[in-house]
């Protein structure tokens, strides 16, 4: 018997905390798609992204007795483990040796179509594409990829004072196209 | 330290985005415990990133699903598992077929359990789930019945005769406005129905006043009410009006605010 209800967020967080298979299945069937979306946009390749949003259920499901609601929404919380898996799984070497091959590939067979879904159409990225260039690069150094400020700085040599005004005017133009 | 600039400055995102530094997010956090408007921007931005992400899905391929169900699976059962223990066995051959018999039932009993307390928490999942519906159709039952009340009471008043109907259109260009006025010229009761009366900003606010030997007189301030909504006791009025006043009111109406206004018959 299933029952189709909708759960409050308070709710949702105090039955997976007990364990509950179905709410764990309601959980995924609620929010897989939002949170593959976002990993699709970091790693920016259908198969892999799959693969790693089955990583991030299993880390919420281990992890959510450490969220804290009184820090912010559980779809921040798990939007955010998404992100940190999508970033750790681009970094890693097997990904960067991937990389290098498939880029080879593609050089040779670059006539081939692929069936890959243009990430700039999808989720966040979405949004991201409408900001002008040189705040699109930011956030899609920060955000997508996970260079850290000074990094940035460095990789595209602009004072660190002038990444953190232009990273936040960038974050700001954000807000006011999510939030209208 | 300017609360507002900070809200603005970009770090709220930053902080739900996971972007900000060690530092950057402990400041946030003590702040957002002292300054209520902070942990509310923090709430919007956080609820608005969730609504456009819920909007904008992929469709995950269905063997990571079933994958997950497949890798997690003993964590959804924590089964005590029942040990089996070799023991030597005599030579008798019936004790033997005992022995293997009552193996075969621990294992089946054990398994027994195992299904029914599944059965048991799914069961007690769901009835936890119904009681919280079932608060929240109370209360959203009890707002209803007050509701109810208050129309039933409103229209006890307007078709009690006792009761004169004043009707207050809007002056020229307020011409879509209309409010209605019981006043019962006996006992000085006031009661108003907002007929089509717009929204006001935050900081303005609807003013109630009668029109007492030719000067205004203040009869209260229109706060949204279900129905009709009591106002203050006037007695010997020729007239009623209202104005837009700043939130609070006003000892004189403003009369370049002047909405909606309507004689007393007779």
């Amino acid at each position: 018997m299933e029952v189709a209800k909708k759960y409050s967020e308070s709710e949702l967080v105090h039955l997976l905390q007990q364990r509950g298979q179905h709410v764990f299945s309601y959980l995924y069937d609620n929010y897989s798609g939002a949170l593959l979306s976002i990993i699709y946009n970091i790693v920016k390749d259908e198969e892999l992204a799959n693969d790693v949003l089955q990583e991030v259920f299993v880390k919420i499901w281990r992890q959510v007795e450490t969220y804290d609601s009184s820090k912010g929404r559980l779809f921040t919380w798990m939007l955010n483990i998404a992100r940190n898996a999508s970033i750790d799984t681009i970094r890693s070497k097997s990904f960067q040796n991937n990389q290098k091959n498939r880029e080879l590939s593609e050089n040779v067979y670059s006539s081939a179509g692929t069936s890959q879904l243009n990430v700039d159409q999808i989720g966040l990225r979405k949004l991201v594409h409408q900001l002008k260039e040189e705040y699109r690069v930011l956030i899609d150094l920060s955000y997508f990829q996970g260079f850290t400020q000074d990094e940035i700085s460095k990789m595209l040599d602009i004072p660190l004072g002038t990444v953190k005004t232009r990273l936040r005017t960038a974050l700001i133009q954000l807000r006011g196209i999510i939030q209208p | 330290m300017n609360i507002q600039a900070y809200i603005e400055s970009g770090i709220i995102e930053s902080y739900v985005l996971g972007m900000a530094d060690e530092h950057e997010r402990a400041e946030l956090e003590r702040l957002s415990q002292q300054h209520p408007e902070i942990r509310a921007a923090i709430d919007a931005f956080e609820s608005s990133l969730e609504q456009n992400a819920m909007s904008n899905t992929m469709q995950p391929a269905p063997r990571v699903k079933s994958d997950l169900f497949i890798q997690l699976e003993d964590e959804f059962k924590p089964v005590t598992e029942a040990k089996l223990v070799t023991m030597p066995v005599a030579n008798t051959g019936w004790l033997r077929y005992v022995a293997a018999a009552s193996v075969i039932l621990l294992v089946v009993s054990a398994a027994t359990n195992v299904y029914f307390y599944n059965q048991f928490r799914e069961a007690s999942n769901q009835y936890q789930a119904l009681l919280v519906e079932k608060t929240s159709l109370l209360a959203q039952n009890e707002a209803l019945q007050t509701k109810g009340l208050d129309l039933y009471n409103g229209m006890q008043i307007m078709s009690d005769p006792a009761f004169t109907k004043v009707s207050m259109p809007g002056i020229k260009s307020e011409e879509n406005k209309l409010a209605t006025v019981f006043w019962d010229k006996k006992n000085n009761e006031v009661y108003l129905l907002a007929n089509r009366l717009p929204q006001t900003s935050t900081d303005t606010q609807y003013q109630l006043w009668a029109i007492v030997d030719g000067k205004p007189v203040d009869a209260g301030m229109i706060d949204g009410c279900n129905g009709l909504c009591k106002m203050k006791n006037i007695s010997n009025a020729s007239a009623f009006a209202i104005t837009l006043e700043k939130r609070g009111g006003s000892p004189t109406p403003n009369l370049q605010q002047l909405q909606v206004i309507g004689n007393v018959a007779g």
